[in-house]
């Protein structure tokens, strides 16, 4: 009992000790205390297990995160067990009731994969490991912050530091070239495709995430003033708003698969039904989803992907360390490493992910640069050229006001 | 003295099981029965109101899906309990009764999840049934813009419901003909001249129905708020009443856990008002106009009628063969694209890769049921032979061990998934299991009680004479005795648990997750392949455990009284 005590004093005298001596060093020399620092943090957590809670819909994502567990392993002996989700908010709403319930430490979960309206709710009830945790990590200096502002900014909310951006995504659609020879490139042409032909379009039934954006994209592209969707959807200034997207669904919704009676769970689901021919247009945020889908033979070789003319919406993905997680300095490792050119370049490989990379190619050494350029795209992806035009999001309160006028409309009535 | 200590102590035991099953199950209950009042201090909530019976009134849709649950649960109950009896008195006295039992067992054993699937690869229009006919009868080359499956009353959720509710209520008619003299009453009926039909609905029917009625209401409970077959066949905007309420229940605020707690309620009410239905529907059929009524329009010896209705019965059975076969068909294939019938390529190379991915998740699908089938099994046992040493003979109380079964799954998830938040479990497999027990323990008490307590105790007498004391008489002669059904609660422990999808869905909190959970997924990210491989894991594992079980028994059963 007393030995335990006084092995646990000492414990404590040196783990003080050591953060006095660092705090000195680092106000001497910052730089090389910080890296320093680092090394010892790493030693600190060998052994410990976190809990990563991200979607695990997708095959070639989950195959990427355990690829990246692994490594973590071998090198810092953290154990990473991913969780797989099917709904991040089931992650918000968890940690919510835990803050609710006081269990402000030893959470449920280490780390999140988030952005967009989850985050803001995470945000707004001060959820999430502040104090710009995310320059802290070494690997942070590949990520040109100053220039690129998407990286600090989802959804037009200050991240203020307590998400790392992990990937950029872009809303694009594909077809099979085969049998179409100019898909529609924006809502209006849509619409007379849609009309045209019967039954054969449609998408991942609201509140999923791409079904949302795919309305989200809708609304951004017939709206006048795209600069009301900056700000705050307040309902009695902005339910007019929206009508341009009532309309457009009013007048094609009876000529959707299924007469819109009926949507697929999530864009996965799209995969299948353009294999299948039941639908003619697929979408996806990840830019290389056609071509995953087209090597892992989900798709006929001929799919193609496009953009609108106007362009599409675009987002960055995020990692977050809950406020209550009992190890962050190990997520914060695992979040270093994801991070890391090495994983980065990874994750950017058709092969395994093809979730372009966040770090800026200009900040690498030579070596790294030179396998970035020769990283081959899949044969349906588009080229960082034909991607440039991108979209802003809206604000995230947009999201609830369109998930609900949608199941109001047209998700609750047939 | 030393009998006195052994008294106190199984009686303290006894209070003991009784309070740890009783703790749970209110905790489950009230977990959402207070908060869709408004009530949860540990939420922050504390004044009683029902404003959220107004919000959730309020909720675009809310009025449909309740109906659809009313309307599924209630039509796929009368529908298999329909057939279930006319495929029984069709075969009744034939030679293949005997095979009735062999054919639907290995139905029984599969998860309702997977016969779903089987029905979506079968039945959506790039299913198997389209391309049989496409493109040489129908001049499809893709599949036809139709809105067929999933339709928009629910009626592919009542087949699969019924699919999956006919063998059942077969296998436990079965087990009911074998109590009474079934085939002279029988013969007795047709003696009258009444047709077989008749026969069997007024005079063996009834008997029947006496002894599954518990069944029966089981079977009502669950079809109303079945959530995993639900968010496959059902239709989906709006769908049932409790994937509603798991909607709900995702999203990001706490807000909505209050609601999806009230809906839980009305969930509750639901049910309980099919029962009552019900319990008149007992009554009016009681009456003895009705019975009149019945015989004059069921006296007719019609073949025709006959036949109709046992092909639309046989080809029900057909139908989940068939959807379940070409479901693995599609874990081994490659580019089977619409039309072909037949996929262009076989192989086992998704499979591997499935199975070296999965390798645990198919470990801990297999470990938790032989787990909680082992321990309901034991606690069975203990409980029926504590009450016996006690002298118990007023049993009626053990009416309380079926209460999960009656309450709907996701309410009383939902109830429970508060609390255990609340405890800070850091293990999630031991909560799971211990939630399991619940749904598990009913399946072989029902099974294994009735046998224990039907040994002759003629031979505990001997052998309490003959100086065995109690724990020996259990092992040595009781257990031996009742072997068989010890298997079969076993073995119907080990399904129910292992195709259980909503308690691990809550529970297992993503951390700890089984094929079953993991299929659905597959299902609804519309990955054919994968899901095909999850379907085969699915079948092969009951059907295996089946096999073995039908072995032990045939070599160890050595003396039957």
């Amino acid at each position: 009992m007393y030995l335990k005590l006084a092995n646990n004093l000492t414990k404590v005298s040196f783990k003080i000790f050591f953060i006095c001596m660092f705090s000195i060093i680092s106000t001497i020399s910052n730089a090389t205390g910080k890296k320093k620092d680092w090394e010892i943090k790493t030693r600190e957590v060998s052994g410990q297990t976190i809990f990563f809670h991200a979607w695990g819909g997708a095959k070639n994502i989950n195959s990427y995160i355990k690829w990246a567990s692994d490594e973590v392993k071998k090198r810092y002996n953290i154990t990473v067990k991913h969780v797989k989700v099917s709904d991040t908010a089931n992650v918000v709403a968890r940690i919510l009731s835990e803050k609710t319930v006081k269990r402000d430490n030893n959470g449920a979960v280490d780390l999140v994969w988030i952005n967009g309206e989850n985050f803001s709710v995470m945000k707004k009830n001060n959820m999430l490991l502040t104090g710009y945790w995310i320059k802290d990590l070494p690997n942070s200096k590949y990520l040109d912050f100053d220039n690129n502002p998407s990286l600090l900014n989802d959804f037009g909310i200050s991240t203020e530091g307590m998400e790392m951006p992990w990937g950029v995504s872009q809303l694009n659609f594909y077809y099979d070239s085969k049998y179409i020879e100019y898909p529609p490139r924006s809502a209006i042409e849509l619409k007379d495709y849609i009309t045209k032909n019967k039954g054969r379009f449609t998408f991942p039934q609201p509140p999923d995430f791409t079904g949302t954006s795919f309305l989200k994209q809708i609304l951004v592209e017939l709206i006048d003033d795209k600069s009301l969707l900056k700000s705050e959807y307040v309902i009695h200034k902005h339910k007019n708003t929206l009508n341009p997207l009532w309309k457009w669904l009013d007048q094609t919704t009876p000529y959707f698969w299924r007469e819109g009676k009926n949507y697929p769970p999530n864009y996965l689901a799209l995969t299948e039904l353009v294999a299948e021919r039941e639908i003619d247009i697929g979408m996806a945020f990840n830019i290389a989803h056609a071509s995953n889908a087209i090597s892992e033979r989900k798709l006929p070789k001929t799919v193609r992907s496009y953009i609108h003319k106007d362009g599409t919406l675009a987002n960055v993905h995020f990692l977050a360390i809950p406020y209550n997680s009992g190890k962050k300095t190990a997520s914060k490792i695992f979040v270093n490493f994801l991070i890391s050119p090495e994983a980065q370049l990874k994750k950017q490989d058709k092969n395994f992910w093809g979730d372009p990379s966040v770090i800026s190619v200009e900040k690498l050494d030579k070596e790294w640069k030179n396998k970035f350029s020769i990283l081959p795209r899949g044969i349906a992806t588009l080229s960082n050229k034909e991607l440039t035009m991108k979209l802003e999001e809206p604000h995230p309160s947009w999201v609830k006001a369109i998930e609900e006028g949608w199941i109001e409309k047209y998700g609750s009535n047939n | 003295m030393v009998n006195d200590f052994c008294r106190f102590l199984s009686k303290i035991s006894i209070i003991i099981i009784g309070i740890i099953i009783i703790i749970p199950i209110l905790s489950g209950f009230f977990g959402f029965f207070f908060p869709s009042f408004n009530y949860f201090p540990i939420l922050g909530k504390e004044e009683f109101s029902l404003n959220y019976f107004y919000i959730s009134m309020n909720i675009p849709g809310i009025y449909k899906s309740i109906i659809l649950s009313i309307f599924t649960g209630l039509v796929s109950t009368v529908l298999a309990l329909f057939f279930s009896q006319i495929i029984l008195l069709y075969f009744f006295k034939t030679k293949f009764y005997y095979y009735i039992k062999i054919i639907i067992t290995p139905l029984i054993a599969l998860p309702h999840i997977t016969m779903a699937i089987g029905l979506i690869f079968l039945l959506s229009p790039s299913g198997l049934l389209l391309r049989s006919i496409s493109p040489w009868l129908t001049g499809f080359d893709r599949p036809p813009n139709s809105y067929i499956f999933p339709d928009e009353y629910g009626f592919f959720l009542i087949l699969g419901l019924m699919l999956k509710e006919i063998p059942f209520i077969i296998l436990v008619s079965l087990s009911a003909l074998k109590e009474f003299s079934a085939t002279k009453i029988f013969d007795l009926g047709k003696s009258l001249q009444h047709s077989s039909f008749s026969t069997w609905f007024i005079l063996i029917f009834p008997i029947i129905y006496k002894k599954i009625r518990l069944v029966v209401f089981i079977i009502i409970a669950f079809s109303s708020s079945v959530v995993d077959m639900s968010l496959l066949l059902a239709p989906s905007t709006p769908s049932t009443l409790s994937v509603r309420i798991l909607q709900i229940f995702q999203s990001s605020n706490i807000e909505s856990f209050f609601i999806a707690s009230n809906l839980s309620l009305i969930q509750l009410l639901v049910i309980i008002t099919l029962f009552i239905f019900w319990f008149v529907l007992e009554k009016i059929v009681k009456l003895q106009y009705f019975y009149i009524f019945f015989l004059k329009i069921t006296s007719f010896k019609s073949q025709f009628f006959k036949f109709v209705i046992l092909c639309f019965g046989v080809s029900l059975f057909l139908l989940s063969f068939i959807g379940i076969i070409s479901s693995i068909l599609w874990g081994f294939s490659e580019k089977w694209y619409f039309p072909n019938f037949f996929p262009n390529d076989l192989n086992i190379d998704s499979f591997l890769s499935f199975y070296n991915q999965n390798e645990s998740l198919i470990f801990i699908s297999i470990f938790i049921p032989l787990i909680v089938s082992l321990l309901s099994s034991f606690l069975t046992i203990i409980w029926v032979e504590l009450l016996d040493y006690l002298n118990v003979k007023k049993t009626q109380f053990e009416w309380i061990i079926f209460i999960p079964l009656f309450i709907p799954q996701i309410s009383f998830l939902i109830g429970m998934q508060s609390f255990i938040i609340f405890f800070n479990f850091n293990s999630f497999l031991m909560p799971l299991i211990f939630v399991q027990l619940f749904y598990v323990i009913p399946y072989c008490f029902i099974i294994l009680a009735p046998a224990i307590r039907e040994v002759k105790s003629d031979y505990i007498k001997i052998a309490s004479s003959l100086g065995i004391n109690r724990i020996e008489r259990l092992l040595k002669i009781k257990i031996p005795l009742v072997f068989p059904s010890l298997l079969t609660s076993f073995a119907i422990g080990v399904i129910v648990s292992f195709s259980l999808y909503v308690p691990v869905y809550f529970i297992g909190a993503g951390r700890v997750t089984t094929l079953t959970v993991e299929a659905l997924n597959l299902a609804l990210s519309g990955s054919k392949q994968d899901l095909g491989i999850a379907t085969f894991f699915q079948i092969f594992f009951p059907i295996l455990l089946l096999l073995t079980i039908t072995l032990i028994n045939r070599k160890t059963i050595k003396w039957k009284i």
